[in-house]
C-alpha cells in the first residue's frame, strides 16, 4: 500500500506539469493587457511602459514561460499585479477560512445525506422515501445564491440571531456552511439510496437474511458497506469542487476565501494569482482522488493495489 | 451638564446590570462595493483605495466635501510668476503615527519616491511634472515644475498625494503597503485580505478632539444584496454604492437614511468623428437631438442622475451651462436627411462596462435611435474586451469602435483632468481615452494655454471657449451626471461621499 501511494505521488507530477503549461497558455490568451488594467484609468503610455516592465510583460512569451516555470520548481510564483504581495502569502491566506469552510459543509452534510439515503432506501417507495427524496431534489435544485439570501434574510435580517459576513467565531459559519452544504447533502442522500437499493437486491443480501441475521445487522454492515464505493466517489469529488472555494456562496456572505480571490484575479487580469490558484485546485482534486482509492481498500479489502 | 451627568449614571447602571463596559467603544463599520488593492496610496489606481488611505494618510492639501481645496499638512503657499516653482509652509507641531515629526522631509523624501521611475509606482504619471522638492527650512518646502502646470496644488490636494513618514519609509520600503504610517487621525491596525481593513483613533493626531469614533472598520462587501442586509442587521453603518433597484427598499426601513449625493461623474456617448457617418457634425447633432435624456434617467438610473448641462459636470470649477440638449426627434430625422441619411443608418454601439445598469442604458439608446432609422448593434464590452478593442486600438483610421457608451469622473477635480484626457487630441486611444476621436486645435489650444497660465480670468475664459466648441462640435451625446447614492444607519453621521466617489469622514460620529 505504502509502495501504491509513493508511486502515485511521483505520478501526480507530470500531470502537474501539463496543468501548468495549460494554465500558462490560456492565461495569456485571455483578451485584455494586464499592464494597461493594472496601471489604471488616469495612467499615460510611459506609466504603462513602467508597469509592463515590473510585472515582467515585456518580455517575450516563452522567456516568461520559461522564468515562470523555473521560479515555480523553486517555490517562488511570484507577486499579485494587484495586490504585489507574494502570491504563497495571498492564497495561504485565503486558503483556510475556504477550508474550515469545507470541512464544515462536508461534516453535516455526508453525515444528514448519507442518513436521508439509507432510511429512504430502507422504507423505499413508502412516506419516509418520498419525504427524503423530496428534500433532496429540492436542494440540488435550489441556487445556492438564491438560499443564502433566503437564509440571510431569515435569520440575519428578520429575526437578527446569526450574523451575516465575515468569519471571525463560529457563529459566522452556520449560514455559509448551511448553505454550501445544503446542495451536498442532497446529492449524498441520492446517491446513497440508489446504490443501497441496488446492493439490497443482491443474492448475498437474501443469503444474510436467510441465515436469520437481523435485518438492522444486514443493512449496516453487509449492504452498506458494498453500497459506499460510489458514495465515497462522489464524496471525493463534491470535497474537491468546495476546496475550490464556491464563488457564489462566497460572494453572497463575503467569505475571505479562494474563490472569491479567483474572481478577482480574473477580473483585473492576475496571471500569477491564477496560475497558482489553477494549479492549488489541480493539486487538490489529485490528492482527493488519491485518498478516495486508499478509501476503497479500506472499505473493500477485496480491492488490492500494487 | 446635568444631562450629561444622568447619561453617565444610566450607562454606569446599565453596565453594572448587564457587565457591559460603562464606556461602550465607538466601532463604526463601512462597507463598499469594490475592493482595496493596496495601503499605498501611489500605488492605487483606483479610487477606493486612496478613499480608505485617507483613515491614516493626509496630504498637503485636500478637498473638502463639495470639492473645494483646504490645506491640510500646508499653511499656505507662494507661486512664482512663472508657475514652476511652488513654496509651501508647512503646519508646526504634526507627529506621525510612530512618533517622528512632521516636516519639510518627510515631504521630501515621499515626492523623491514617486517621482524616481525606478519605484514603478502606479501614481508616478500624476506626479513626474515635479522637477525637484527641496527642503528651505524645516517648515518650508519648495516644489520645482519641469513645465508650468496651473492645477498644481490640485494634484498636491488629489487624495493620492500623502505624506508618509520617512523614517517608516527607510525602515519598511516597499513594506510600506503592507504597514502605512501616516498622520491622518486613525492608526493603521489590521488588513485581513478579502475581509476587512481596521483602524484605531490616533490618540496624537493634531485637530483636538477628533476623531470621534474609536475604530473605523472598511469593509469590502460585492454582493449588492448583502451590503444591503448588512445595513439592515447593523453588521455596518454605512453602505456604498447602494443600487438603484434597492433604493425604494432601504428608504422605506426605519433607522436608514437614503442618501442621493451629488457627483462629478458624467455618462455620455463618444462617436468616432473620423469615420463615415459621424464626421458629419449634423449626424452627432441628430444623434443627441434623438436621446430623450429624461427618460434614460427613469430607465437606467431609477430617477438618480440629472440631464448633462455642458461638457463639464454641473458643479465643477470652470463648468459652464451649455444645455441639456433638447429632444426633438422631429429635427433629429431633419437633420439626417440634410446629411444624406434619409433613411438613417446602421453601426454599432458598444458600453464599457458590462453590468445591468450599462445594458439597461445601452438599450434604451439603441431603441431612441431606433425611433430616428439609426439601427445600431449593442454590446456591453467585458474589461479585457475593453482594453482590447477600445483602449489599445493602434491608430484612429483602424479604430473599430464607433459609437461608445462611457463615464469619466476627473480625478483630480478639475476642469483639466475633465477634458485633456478625453477630448485632447493628444488622447487618442491607446494614449489615453479619447474615442471620439475628436480634434479641435481651438480646443487643444485653450486646453494647453490654461495649463500655463496662473491667472484664473484667463483660465476660466480659455476653458469656456473650448467648452462652447466642444458643444458645437458634439463628439459627444452628452447624456447624463450621475447621483451617488449611499445609505447609513441614522445612528451616524458626518459621513459622506464626495462628488468624485471618494469619502469625507472627518466629523464622523456614531451617537
Amino acid at each position: 500500500m505504502t509502495g501504491y501511494i509513493i508511486k502515485r505521488l511521483f505520478g501526480l507530477l507530470p500531470t502537474l506539469l501539463i496543468v501548468a503549461v495549460l494554465v500558462f497558455m490560456f492565461v495569456h490568451l485571455l483578451p485584455g493587457d494586464p499592464a494597461r488594467l493594472a496601471a489604471g484609468p488616469d495612467a499615460d503610455p510611459q506609466t504603462v511602459a513602467l508597469v509592463r516592465q515590473d510585472l515582467g510583460l515585456d518580455r517575450p512569451l516563452p522567456e516568461q514561460f520559461v522564468s515562470f516555470f523555473t521560479r515555480m520548481l523553486h517555490g517562488d510564483f511570484g507577486a499579485s499585479m494587484r495586490t504585489r504581495r507574494p502570491v504563497s502569502t495571498e492564497i495561504a491566506e485565503r486558503f483556510t477560512p475556504t477550508l474550515l469552510l469545507t470541512l464544515s459543509s462536508m461534516g453535516w452534510s455526508v453525515i444528514l445525506g448519507m442518513s436521508l439515503g439509507v432510511v429512504s432506501a430502507v422504507f423505499r417507495n413508502q412516506w419516509p422515501d418520498r419525504v427524503g427524496m423530496a428534500v433532496a431534489v429540492s436542494g440540488i435544485s435550489f441556487p445556492s445564491f438564491a438560499l443564502g439570501m433566503l437564509l440571510m434574510q431569515i435569520f440575519s435580517v428578520q429575526l437578527g440571531w446569526l450574523p451575516t459576513i465575515g468569519a471571525d467565531s463560529w457563529r459566522h459559519y452556520i449560514l455559509p456552511s448551511l448553505t454550501l452544504g445544503a446542495a451536498v447533502a442532497a446529492v449524498m442522500a441520492r446517491f446513497t439510496r440508489a446504490s443501497l437499493v441496488e446492493v439490497m437486491q443482491e443474492d448475498f443480501v437474501r443469503t444474510a437474511r436467510a441465515k436469520g441475521l437481523k435485518e438492522r445487522t444486514v443493512i449496516a454492515k453487509h449492504c452498506l458497506r458494498n453500497a459506499l464505493i460510489p458514495v465515497v466517489t462522489m464524496m471525493g469529488l463534491q470535497f474537491g469542487f468546495l476546496l475550490g472555494g464556491s464563488i457564489v456562496v462566497e460572494v453572497v456572505f463575503n467569505w475571505p476565501g479562494v474563490g472569491r480571490l479567483l474572481v478577482d484575479a480574473v477580473s483585473t487580469r492576475d496571471y500569477p494569482v491564477i496560475q497558482a490558484l489553477v494549479l492549488l485546485f489541480s493539486l487538490e482534486f489529485i490528492l482527493i482522488n488519491l485518498i478516495v482509492d486508499v478509501l476503497y481498500g479500506l472499505i473493500n479489502p477485496t480491492i488490492r493495489y500494487h | 451638564m446635568k444631562h450629561r451627568l444622568t447619561q453617565l449614571l444610566a450607562a454606569l447602571a446599565l453596565g453594572a446590570a448587564v457587565s457591559l463596559p460603562a464606556l461602550a467603544s465607538k466601532d463604526v463599520v463601512i462597507a463598499i462595493d469594490q475592493n482595496f488593492t493596496t495601503m499605498d496610496p501611489y500605488d492605487a489606481n483606483d479610487t477606493l483605495s486612496p478613499a480608505v488611505a485617507k483613515s491614516f494618510y493626509q496630504g498637503l492639501y485636500g478637498f473638502d466635501r463639495s470639492m473645494k481645496i483646504v490645506p491640510l499638512l500646508a499653511e499656505s503657499h507662494v507661486v512664482s510668476k512663472d508657475g514652476l516653482v511652488y513654496t509651501l509652509k508647512l503646519k508646526r507641531g504634526v507627529k506621525f503615527h510612530d512618533g517622528s515629526d512632521f516636516n519639510a522631509e518627510a515631504v521630501k523624501v515621499t515626492f523623491d519616491r514617486v517621482t524616481n521611475p525606478e519605484n514603478k509606482l502606479k501614481r508616478y504619471n500624476l506626479y513626474k511634472n515635479i522637477a525637484k522638492t527641496e527642503v528651505v527650512d524645516p517648515y518650508t518646502v519648495r516644489f520645482t515644475l519641469k513645465e508650468s502646470f496651473s492645477p498644481f496644488i490640485n494634484t498636491l490636494a488629489h487624495p493620492t498625494g500623502v505624506i508618509i513618514s520617512s523614517v517608516a519609509l527607510a525602515r519598511l520600503g516597499k513594506g510600506i503597503a503592507q504597514s502605512p504610517v501616516g498622520t491622518g487621525p486613525f492608526r493603521f491596525v489590521e488588513w485581513k485580505q478579502g475581509d476587512f481593513v481596521r483602524v484605531e483613533k490616533f490618540a496624537g493626531y493634531w485637530r483636538k478632539g477628533y476623531p470621534k469614533v474609536d475604530t473605523l472598520t472598511w469593509r469590502p462587501v460585492a454582493d449588492n444584496n448583502t451590503r444591503s442586509a448588512i445595513l439592515q442587521t447593523g453588521e455596518a453603518h454605512f453602505i456604498y454604492s447602494v443600487p438603484y433597484e434597492q433604493a425604494e427598499v432601504l428608504k422605506s426601513k426605519p433607522g436608514i437614511e437614503l442618501t442621493a449625493s451629488p457627483s462629478i461623474i458624467h455618462r455620455f456617448m463618444s462617436m468616432n468623428t473620423q469615420q463615415k457617418p459621424f464626421d458629419n457634425v449634423k449626424v452627432r447633432e441628430a444623434i443627441n437631438y434623438a436621446i430623450n435624456k429624461e427618460a434614460l434617467i427613469k430607465v437606467a438610473f431609477s430617477g438618480y442622475a440629472i440631464p448633462a448641462d455642458g461638457v463639464l459636470p454641473r458643479g465643477m470649477e470652470h463648468a459652464l451651462k451649455l444645455g441639456p440638449w433638447p429632444y426633438d426627434p422631429a429635427k433629429a430625422r431633419e437633420l439626417l436627411k440634410e446629411a444624406g441619411y434619409p433613411n438613417g443608418f446602421e453601426s454599432t454601439l458598444w458600453a464599457a462596462v458590462n453590468n445591468t445598469t450599462w445594458v439597461k442604458a445601452i438599450q434604451f439608446l439603441q431603441q431612441q435611435l431606433g425611433q430616428v432609422g439609426i439601427k445600431v448593434q449593442v454590446q456591453a464590452l467585458e474589461t479585457g474586451q475593453r482594453v482590447e478593442k477600445v483602449e489599445s486600438a493602434k491608430d484612429a483610421a483602424s479604430a473599430p469602435v464607433r459609437m461608445y457608451y462611457m463615464g469619466w469622473s476627473s480625478s483630480t477635480g478639475e476642469a483639466d483632468w475633465a477634458m485633456r484626457p478625453i477630448l485632447a487630441s493628444e488622447s487618442f486611444p491607446p494614449r489615453m481615452y479619447n474615442t471620439a476621436y475628436y480634434k479641435n486645435d481651438a480646443v487643444d489650444a485653450d486646453i494647453a494655454k490654461a495649463l500655463n497660465t496662473t491667472s484664473a480670468d484667463e483660465k476660466d475664459k480659455l476653458y469656456a471657449d473650448a467648452q462652447r466648441r466642444i458643444w458645437k462640435d458634439a463628439p459627444w451625446a452628452f447624456l447624463v451626471t450621475e447621483q451617488l447614492l449611499s445609505a447609513r444607519n441614522k445612528k451616524l453621521t458626518g459621513m459622506y461621499v464626495m462628488p468624485d466617489g471618494s469619502f469625507d469622514f472627518n466629523e464622523i460620529e456614531l451617537k
